[in-house]
């Protein structure tokens, strides 16, 4: 547990999201820095001694973001809209960053040429159960977000999947009939015999420097987060 | 809201004894499903929007699990362990908590956690019957717990679809009006899509392909797919056979050569569904919209109006009940009649009471065949809120 009049800072840990994070502080004049064990988690930044970093996965930022246990973080909006049903009451999004995009969106097998839009699968939905004796099976790692947008365009239907990896496989495996994942160019759904539907973008995401209402904010707190705010140009 | 009171659950617990001393009263036997229930169930019934209200978890056999929402599935399901044929009939009540995700800021009388006391009623063969029989039985409770002024509304899916299947359209047609049928605006768009002249072809799917698709002859049609797929190099992947895909694609082609649907059915549809009056004058409004057109629904109205004679028969102030032909309900597994009871102070959209028929949901949930099913539902916290003017 950090001081109360300590600023919490939660940083991706890993491959190009931290490395274009900490760029992106390097360019405002603030040398982010790990302590310690160059594998470690924890972090400073040089000449603001109440803000501590935390360098986590990207979707535990959200979580520590919407407990309050960070004052401010750097993740994708598409964990953000996954991880809270009310997340504008809980956080508030500073500045998109310009990296880390990806798009969710709806994808089912290419030989599907009858399905180009959101309404044919639906159409489609009862005479499928009629056959297979089941609905759809949708794999997914954004099991709220789904169960949002496919409900938010009539579609009930269906069951979902939880895929913690490989989704654009599942199809081809028959563990799933269609999909909701990321996509940055669309190649990897496409080498996986996959479209993306004309209406199924469900999210355009990309890194957001974010703040998080419910953490404490101590007037020191706030302090180090105009300093950082500033030097961000936000 | 949940009684977190001792004194609230006791006001609660003497409430449900009264209630349920009715229900057995008028012959229904008291039962107690389990609590914790099999998340599958509930979502083939209702489908993944359960998910954004239930309390669905996983226990360390990895079986999906989930508190039941209402007792109404519970009940079918011990039905259904009970009797080899589920086609038996039976009458049950219960009172017990059901509990249902609400969104932060939801109103008191919107708990997450609450008692139904409730009736149902399986395979009794006069529906009508079974249907006065229900709501008799639940004024009958709300009366005996205090509750002196109360309105009913009442639907009527069974008219609805009576409509649709006298309307000249294809089968899919008729089905996906019914399927859109609990969401307005949907409903509205696919009337208005079928009225309109070209039924539209989906972007993606070549007219080239299309055109030499011919609903006559299916087994050519299925070859013609076939090549299509492989000129352009697209395997076959997943559940969904060449044939399913070629079928719908058939019904595409159908669509656009079919005549669309002509303007007095749209009309007749669309002035049904806005119908909202006394339920008396009500009937004397859907012979008028029937009038000129040759639809022919007089088995399903004679239904409507002898239900209606029933309860009146069994003394329910029928006059004051509302006919809404857009019955909203939240709960899709109903199928014919529907009710719920209104008071003032609470408002239409927190209900005291309400219920209808779902005829399929004994299938659902595991039996061979539909089985008649009616019953109908109290919410205890808001009855007891109403009545103590604590809402």
């Amino acid at each position: 547990m950090s001081a109360p009049d300590t600023l919490v800072l939660a940083v991706p840990s890993k491959g190009r999201l931290m490395e274009q994070s900490i760029e992106i502080f390097a360019n405002g004049g603030l040398n982010l820095r790990k302590v310690g064990n160059a594998r470690g988690y924890r972090g400073e930044i040089e000449g603001l001694d109440n803000v501590e970093v935390v360098f986590i996965s990207a979707g535990e930022i959200a979580r520590h973001l919407k407990s309050g246990r960070a004052h401010v973080g750097i993740t994708g909006e598409d964990l953000v809209r996954e991880q809270m049903s009310d997340w504008e009451t809980r956080i508030e999004i500073l500045k998109p960053l310009g990296f880390g995009h990806a798009d969710v969106v709806v994808a089912v097998p290419e030989c599907w040429i009858d399905v180009r839009v959101m309404a044919d699968l639906d159409e489609i939905s009862s005479t499928f159960r009629q056959i297979h004796g089941r609905w759809f099976r949708v794999a997914t790692k954004y099991i709220n977000l789904t169960r949002r947008f496919l409900s938010s365009r009539g579609l009930t239907d269906f069951r979902i999947v939880e895929s913690l990896g490989a989704t654009e496989g599942t199809p081809a495996a028959g563990t799933a009939d269609f999909i909701v994942d990321i996509t940055t160019t669309g190649a990897t759904l496409k080498a996986n015999g996959l479209k993306i539907l004309d209406d199924g973008l469900i999210l355009k995401s990309e890194a957001n420097l974010i703040a998080s209402r419910v953490a404490e904010w101590a007037p020191r707190v706030r302090e180090a987060e105009n300093i950082i705010l500033e030097k961000l140009g936000v | 809201m949940v009684a977190e009171t001792a004194k609230k659950f006791e006001a609660l617990e003497a409430q449900a004894q009264k209630l349920m001393s009715v229900f057995i009263k008028a012959g229904h036997e008291a039962v107690a499903p389990a609590i914790i229930q099999p998340a599958s169930v509930f979502l083939d019934v209702i489908g993944e929007t359960l998910r954004a209200r239930t309390y669905v978890f996983t226990d360390p056999d990895g079986e999906e699990l989930c508190l039941r929402p209402d007792l109404t599935v519970p009940t079918c399901r011990l039905h259904i362990e009970r009797h080899s044929d589920p086609a038996t009939k039976a009458k049950y009540c219960y009172n017990g908590p059901a509990f249902r995700f609400q969104p932060a800021g939801a109103p008191v009388v919107h708990p997450r956690e609450f008692r139904q006391a409730g009736i149902e009623s399986f395979g009794a063969p006069d529906r009508a019957k079974a249907e006065a029989h229900t709501v008799v039985t639940v004024l009958d409770g709300l009366k005996a717990a205090g509750l002196t002024d109360c309105k009913l509304y009442i639907g009527d899916l069974g008219l609805f679809r009576a409509l649709l299947e006298g309307a000249d359209m294809p089968l899919r047609w008729r089905r996906r009006l019914m399927h859109q049928f609990w969401r307005p605006e949907a409903f509205r768009t696919e009337l208005k899509r079928l009225t309109t002249a070209a039924i539209d072809v989906p972007r993606d799917v070549p007219k080239e392909l299309l055109t030499k698709l011919d609903p006559e002859h299916p087994e050519d049609a299925e070859k013609q797919v076939a090549a299509y797929l492989e000129e352009r190099g697209i395997e076959m992947q997943g559940i969904r056979s060449l044939g399913e895909i070629t079928e719908n694609l058939l019904s595409i082609v159908a669509d656009s050569k079919t005549q669309p649907l002509s303007a007095a059915t749209a009309n007749l549809l669309e002035s049904y569904v806005r119908v909202v009056a006394p339920a008396r004058a009500a009937g004397a409004r859907l012979r008028d919209l029937l009038r000129d057109g040759d639809i022919d629904i007089s088995e399903a109205f004679d239904a409507y109006q002898r239900r209606l004679q029933l309860l009146a028969d069994a003394g329910v102030d029928v006059t004051h009940a509302e006919f809404e032909a857009e019955f909203g309900r939240t709960l899709e597994y109903y199928t014919g009649f529907v009710f719920e009871v209104v008071v003032p102070q609470l408002g239409r959209a927190s209900p005291l009471a309400g219920g209808g028929r779902y005829d399929t949901l004994m299938r659902q949930c595991g039996a061979e065949e539909d089985v008649a099913a009616v019953g109908g539902a109290i919410h205890t916290e808001r009855l007891l809120a109403a009545l103590t003017g604590d809402v």
